[in-house]
């Protein structure tokens, strides 16, 4: 039992080590081989975790094999376009200026039941509105409505609303995080001060800190 | 383009290991099956003696190793070559030569075998693969883990 249990740290750590090489992209948005990969490595794992009558490397080396051929794949997938299209095929549009491509439907196994529901999923329910719609390679619809469909936008109203920034975390559960406060030109004399402005004493006081680009600071004390 | 040759070094360092695993492997159980069919040449002259000293010579080269096997191996292949060493040795003993030369012909014919799927021919690739076997009795942790 205690072969299991160590087996099963290793490769668990090694499907991390993989999933994360795989990149910020989420089980859903996955293109083809890394949803072929995700499925493989899974079970790869599995077997000598469970036969510790085989060797462990029966699992490892398939999954180093695997990891590194993915890592070529996308490689080339991203400087090539004609080896993207042959792997990840192409978007294909459903429904262009308001007209539905029926052979495209057709072509993709895409049903009427199908484009309905991802419509609604996206607040659509009136075909008749959307402009075009596309299926992505990763099996997900774009949709774009006609532009009178579309909120108005305050560019659009000859409003000129101030720029948001993007706040940064400086404390994050108590702990000051020394590379954004200096990605912010901050440094902890500027910090001490917002919090004594905030009657806050210590920094393990704050659960939450964030400054945006224009300094603003938003702040939530830890609950007692 | 850094990711790429990362990964082609990975793919081709994962080959060459495995290509060499074959081969060392190979390169072992000729080294056994040479001894043991010497030993078996010696049985049927009647050199007893001879026969069980070349045999555990084979049998301490396979030990020598075991760490590395048991690694490399299902351990249920490594421990029939064990029973197969132990089983030859007590005919060898006993000098029952008929059972003596039935058991090494077995012990050759499963070091063959072991490192005949080793080896990259389309026969290994595409047919399928011996039976599981759970690996039993006493062993070193690390090896268990491995």
């Amino acid at each position: 039992m205690v072969i299991a249990f160590v087996r099963t740290i290793i490769l668990y750590l090694l499907i991390i080590a993989g999933i994360r090489l795989m990149g910020k992209r989420q089980v859903g948005e996955l293109e083809p081989s890394e949803l072929v990969l995700a499925l493989i490595i899974a079970d790869l794992a599995a077997v000598p975790m469970q036969d510790f009558g085989i060797p462990l490397l029966t699992g490892i080396i398939p999954i180093f094999t695997l990891l590194a051929v993915t890592m070529i794949i996308s490689v080339l997938t991203m400087k090539s376009v004609r080896f993207r299209a042959l792997l990840c095929g192409r978007p294909s549009v459903i429904v262009e200026n308001g007209r539905i491509h029926q052979r495209e439907m057709k072509k993709n196994r895409f049903t009427v039941d199908e484009l309905m529901e991802e419509l609604r999923m996206k607040g659509i329910t009136d075909l008749s509105t959307v402009k075009y719609a596309i299926l992505e390679t990763n099996g997900q619809i774009s949709v774009l409505p006609y532009a009178d469909q579309l909120p108005v936008t305050a560019g659009q109203m000859g409003r000129s609303p101030e720029e948001g920034g993007l706040p940064l975390i400086i404390i994050n559960d108590g702990r000051v995080l020394d590379h954004n406060l200096k990605t912010r030109g901050l440094d902890r004399t500027w910090l001490d001060k917002r919090l004594d402005e905030h009657r806050v004493r210590h920094t393990e006081d704050v659960f939450l800190l964030t400054v945006d680009e224009r300094n603003r600071v938003y702040l939530v004390a830890k609950e007692v | 383009m850094k990711r790429l040759w990362i990964a082609l070094v990975l793919l081709g360092a994962v080959f060459t290991a495995v290509l060499w695993n074959g081969r060392a492997l190979t390169g072992l159980t000729g080294e056994l099956t040479g001894l043991l069919a010497q030993a078996g040449v010696q049985a049927g002259a009647g050199d007893w003696a001879g026969a069980g000293a070349l045999t555990r010579r084979a049998q301490e080269t396979w030990t020598a190793r075991d760490g590395y096997l048991h690694i490399m191996l299902r351990h249920g292949d490594t421990d029939e070559i064990d029973t197969g060493f132990q089983e030859t040795l007590a005919y060898l003993a006993c000098r029952d030569e008929e059972e003596y030369a039935a058991a090494n012909a077995r012990l050759i014919a499963r070091l063959e075998r072991l490192s005949e799927a080793e080896q990259l021919t389309w026969n290994n690739i595409l047919s399928a693969a011996a039976g599981n076997r759970c690996r039993r009795g006493p062993c070193a942790v690390w090896g268990d883990i491995w």
